[in-house]
């Protein structure tokens, strides 16, 4: 049996189906839409568009939220008090007083048991020498720079005052009479009334 | 891949239209900004409020000693349990005294600590400075001296709620919000 003769059209009255609409645009991608031909594509392309937004945001977000000072090391079980009218927190020697025991950046310096005992104002002789030598050693590294004398007290709020005030009055002797608690933050209200619940 | 189609005219034959932008590098980029941000994120924040132990430094033989009247200072007497005694003193001369009841909003961030503000005696005690303060013009650096008599027993967190309170009174120096006073501890 003979194979069946190809028909060949000489003027091409009769073309191939297609999609003809949106041939004149020379882009590649609307090309390739329209030329249509088979199934769906083998490789989808994912629109990064929402996914570049989205990264946007986080950054900014990220950003506005940064801090440079870093993280100020507290004691898991120290309940710090808060307050409104704060200032930043600075980079001085933190006396913390955890349990029974002072530290200062994190070193132990003495206890607060012998003023609990004796129930009166009294100087805590380790805490000053130890903030004593702090001095003396930022004084050789900063030989004419003047002394700042700032220290921060990191407190439990259940702490008593009479505690609170003897390492005060210690620190003062020592030479560092600009005392700064640390707090947590609470929000600023208009006219410093109110409180957060 | 993802890419940005910039039109820039033509014809056939020739470079191609429109051209990518390869936006792989920006996501990197990003991804590892947020990386960073995350890993050196603090969470919690922390602050401080200040306190002076008011230590004055040694005498100034050099200088002619004048004869300068002691200035007005606050003494919040927080020892009594319902009330705040407030006391204008200059000196032993005492200029007025006051009572401010003893109200707390308590409120509690967590952690378990209750804790405490006054605003009643935040607002006297601003209301007071408008009269008794030395320091209110815009040129004073110098802070009018507010005192602490504390009970011994008064648990910390009513000391800074306290503190708190005197810090909410507010002056302008060189167009800048400043404490109205600096706080510091009766020693007794």
């Amino acid at each position: 049996m003979s194979a069946k003769p190809h028909r060949h059209f000489e003027h091409e009255m009769i073309k191939t189906p297609g999609p003809r609409l949106m041939h004149a645009v020379r882009l590649k991608f609307v090309q390739k839409r329209v030329q249509g031909g088979g199934g769906k594509a083998v490789n989808a392309s994912l629109n990064l568009t929402s996914f570049i937004d989205f990264l946007i945001v986080v950054v900014v977000f990220l950003l506005m939220s940064f801090s440079a000072t870093g993280e100020i090391p507290v004691d898991k079980n120290t309940k710090l008090p808060s307050a409104e009218h704060t200032v930043d927190m600075v980079d001085a020697p933190i006396i913390a007083i955890t349990g029974t025991n002072i530290l200062v950046d994190g070193v132990a310096a003495g206890s607060t048991r012998p003023i609990e005992d004796s129930g009166r104002l009294m100087k805590i002789d380790e805490l000053h020498n130890v903030l004593k030598n702090k001095r003396e050693t930022w004084k050789q590294i900063n030989p004419k720079a003047d002394f700042p004398g700032v220290c921060v007290m990191s407190v439990d709020g259940r702490v008593s005052a009479l505690v609170v005030k003897s390492v005060f009055q210690t620190a003062a002797f020592a030479g560092y009479p600009n005392v700064s608690f640390m707090v947590g933050q609470i929000p600023k209200t208009q006219h410093g009334g109110g409180g957060g619940h | 891949m993802g890419g940005v189609s910039v039109d820039t005219g033509g014809k056939g034959g020739r470079r191609a239209l429109d051209s990518e932008i390869n936006l792989i590098p920006m996501i990197d980029l990003f991804i590892c900004c947020i990386s960073f941000l995350l890993i050196t994120a603090v969470w919690s924040q922390m602050a401080r409020i200040n306190a002076n132990a008011q230590v004055p430094g040694p005498p100034d033989d050099t200088k002619e000693r004048e004869n300068v009247e002691p200035e007005k200072m606050l003494t919040i007497e927080m020892k009594a349990d319902d009330k705040f005694t407030l006391i204008w003193k200059s000196g032993a001369t005492v200029h007025a005294t006051s009572e401010v009841p003893k109200k707390a909003v308590e409120f509690s961030q967590g952690g378990g600590l209750v804790q405490k503000r006054y605003p009643d005696l935040a607002k006297e005690i601003e209301n007071q400075c408008k009269q008794y303060c030395s320091h209110k013009n815009d040129d004073d650096k110098k802070l009018d001296q507010a005192i602490l008599s504390v009970d011994n027993r008064a648990p910390f967190s009513d000391i800074i709620a306290v503190i708190d309170a005197v810090y909410a009174s507010k002056r302008k120096f060189k167009g800048l919000d400043i404490n109205q006073f600096n706080v510091t501890f009766s020693a007794r």
